[in-house]
């Protein structure tokens, strides 16, 4: 990956974002704190996964880096120009080069239009095609995403949820994008569903040279999908870490506590997690010092008084906690744990071979049985 | 309906003490169209015994959550209608009750779980007057005995400073606290069948943990069966005893967690698994199961799966296959399985 000297595509200052907070006689909204006080660098060419829990403000960071909502404080910087202070007319050039997919693919499309506008809607928009091209390309991007040409005069509703993320997809390459923020894009579908949508937008980073930001919940999908991670809790990055250490090492009681409460796909293994105690404190009373330390299981007095910043770890990691150092020597026990299913091993092997013979097979004039 | 062919169910291989099942259904059929070739739930049968938990699992129209309301009575039919089979409830059978008897056995004996706790409690009462309600329908309980009864549930569910929660109404608690409530209405009658329906689906991972560690304490003191339907391998992995995989109306696979997961042999069951993100380090591309599921007027007649499955072939498309044994209570229907060996000679 890039070294840190180089520019990143993305980069976030000190963002900030509160919502509500207006006082008045007869209305009184408490200020909730979304986001605060986040930086952080994406690297060209990498994926980048934003993860937390509900309500740690990882969907309001997702649209404050592309100005879909305006941050209270802070900057964003697309390579290296602040986009912050741009107009209208400007940030509209530049929503060709920065795209966002979302979690729920029928909302986000509109079910009045055929696919074939939806599509067509941002070349035009961008005059990147006229009359007859504008179809052709709306046939290719169908293409891309893995859907039939015929698709175009349809309907969002006549589509699986799979299939209208596709085209959420295709929309979201219309304007040959250069980074692309995915908010839960594969979370509401069904597992089988949501491996082809994986695969598809990785195959897709290859083919484009993308930068993928996965915003997501999902620790075995930001795992698989990754390079760099960062762990939100209550609007703050707590750890920011390439992905494999953060997995096998995590540094942050927080990233502790959400890697050990994740069911293990292994019934022999079921050993008791340490649990996290309570819910997350609302984002309208924050605690004091650490937001953390309500739930932590090695807080102490400092950690109530004074609020961590994100420190250097070492190896491109940073983590935001008093006693980091402390908590890793305790933390022996890793996640790592040795898979031992030989036969679903032996046996998936099986099934991706046949699955790319009938491939091959289809692909040479439907001689499928 | 023959009494060996209940012996071989889904949960009593695996159970060493060979308790008879709380349920047991056989070749259970249904249909949302009566004039439908093909039956939305086909010839299902598994059972659960005492203190035993048995996962449904299967994606998004597999049929598992319909099969779950059926067995509680609470498909509206018209449209739904029981083709074929039996689901004995210590002993007599679900189908054949009146409306009446299974009302009493409905938060009674028999409880259900949903997947999102705020639309399955009523916005207008308080936590404490909907506990309650379940306690005086079914024993006859005062007022005040009752709300007891409710404080005492609340506490077992570990809900905190509960005395002040009984007067609290829903949108005031957390999702997590709001399905602990859940577990308490479903549990104040003391059920001897608990089906909880994707319980934790809607929760955040820590939070899933604390349920989930709650379900695993109250079933070890209650002994109460369970029937838990997901679509959460990983929630499987860490609360089954046994598990029936389905796909399309049908359950393709079936047996003890620890055979389903170290020797899966339906190809749907291969697929899924292969298609799961690991928490291990990245071995490569995921596999796929290709396409989706077909709409049931499009359904093959035989395997259900064919149109998916890279082994299948014409005789997978035209004839059921049968349940083959892989021993000890694992079942597959699949005309390959087990696939390396028909399969991988060939290649």
């Amino acid at each position: 990956m890039s070294s840190p000297a180089e520019q990143p595509i993305l980069e976030a200052r000190g963002l900030v974002k509160r919502f509500g907070g207006r006082r008045g006689i007869f209305d009184s909204s408490p200020t909730v704190h979304a986001v605060n006080d986040v930086s952080l660098r994406i690297a060209r060419g990498e994926t980048f996964a934003i993860v937390g829990e509900s309500g740690c403000g990882k969907s309001t960071l997702g649209r404050l880096l592309l100005r879909l909502i305006e941050a209270s404080e802070g900057e964003v910087l697309y390579e290296g120009q602040s986009i912050t202070a741009l107009s209208q007319r400007e940030m509209r050039r530049l929503r060709r080069d920065l795209q966002i997919i979302f979690q729920d693919p029928f909302a986000s499309l509109n079910p009045r239009m055929t696919v074939g506008d939806i599509i067509a809607e941002p070349i035009r928009l961008h005059g990147l095609a006229r009359g007859k091209a504008v179809q052709a390309r709306v046939t290719e991007l169908l293409g891309i995403v893995g859907l039939r040409a015929e698709y175009a005069d349809r309907y969002p509703h006549e589509f699986s949820g799979g299939q209208r993320q596709r085209i959420g997809i295709a929309r979201a390459l219309a304007g040959e994008p250069k980074l692309i923020i995915g908010d839960e894009p594969v979370s509401a579908l069904d597992v089988s569903i949501q491996a082809q949508v994986i695969n598809l937008l990785e195959d897709l980073k290859d083919r484009f040279g993308l930068t993928l930001v996965i915003v997501a919940h999902d620790l075995a999908v930001i795992r698989h999908m990754s390079d760099r991670v960062a762990v939100m809790y209550l609007g703050e990055i707590v750890e920011l870490s390439p992905v494999d250490p953060l997995y096998e090492q995590p540094l942050h009681p927080y990233t502790q506590a959400l890697l050990g409460a994740i069911p293990r796909p292994d019934p022999k293994d079921r050993a008791a997690p340490k649990l996290l105690q309570g819910d997350v404190p609302s984002p309208t009373d924050l605690p004091p010092g650490c937001r953390f330390h309500t739930r932590c299981p090695h807080a102490r007095q400092l950690c109530q008084e004074i609020r961590p910043v994100l420190e250097d770890a070492g190896g491109g990691r940073g983590v935001a906690c008093h006693f980091w150092r402390e908590i890793a020597q305790m933390e022996t026990a890793t996640t790592q744990r040795a898979r031992t299913d030989g036969a679903l091993d032996r046996r998936l092997e099986v099934y991706r071979a046949a699955q790319a013979r009938r491939e091959a097979d289809s692909s040479q004039a439907g001689k499928i049985l | 309906m023959s009494a060996p062919q209940a012996a071989s169910g889904v949960s009593t291989a695996a159970s060493p003490a060979a308790a008879a099942p709380v349920l047991s259904v056989e070749g259970f059929s249904l249909t949302f169209d009566a004039k439908a070739q093909t039956n939305l739930v086909e010839d299902v049968s598994f059972s659960v015994a005492p203190g035993r938990t048995l996962c449904i699992v299967g994606e998004s129209g597999c049929g598992k959550s319909v099969t779950s309301l059926a067995l509680m009575g609470l498909l509206p039919s018209p449209p739904a209608r029981i083709v074929s089979g039996t689901a004995r409830f210590e002993g007599s059978d679900l189908f054949a009750m009146s409306e009446r008897a299974r009302a009493d056995l409905r938060g009674n004996e028999m409880a259900m779980i949903f997947q999102e706790p705020m639309t399955s409690l009523n916005p207008a009462f308080t936590i404490g007057h909907q506990i309650a309600e379940g306690i005086i329908r079914h024993r006859k309980l005062s007022k005040a005995q009752a709300r007891a009864e409710a404080l005492k549930m609340l506490e077992w569910v570990r809900i905190p400073a509960a005395a002040k929660r009984l007067d609290a109404y829903p949108h005031q608690l957390s999702g997590g606290m709001r399905q602990r409530v859940m577990i308490a209405m479903a549990l104040a009658n003391r059920p001897k069948l608990l089906i909880a329906d994707e319980p934790t689906t809607a929760l955040d991972v820590t939070i899933q943990a604390q349920i989930l560690a709650l379900v695993r304490r109250i079933q070890q003191e209650t002994g109460t069966a369970m029937i838990l339907i997901t679509h959460d391998l990983g929630v499987v992995a860490e609360v089954a005893d046994d598990v029936a995989v389905m796909y399309a109306g049908r359950i393709v696979e079936s047996g003890p967690v620890e055979a389903i997961f170290a020797d899966p042999q339906h190809p749907y069951t291969i697929g899924l698994f292969g298609s799961v993100p690991s928490l291990e380090r990245r071995q490569g591309r995921l596999a796929t199961i290709k396409g989706a599921v077909p709409p049931l007027q499009l359904m093959p007649k035989g395997c259900r799966f064919a149109p998916r499955c890279p082994f299948a072939d014409t005789r997978c498309h035209e004839q059921v296959p049968p349940t083959v044994s892989f021993g000890a209570g694992h079942k597959a229907a699949c005309w390959y399985a087990p696939i390396e060996q028909t399969m991988g000679a060939t290649q």
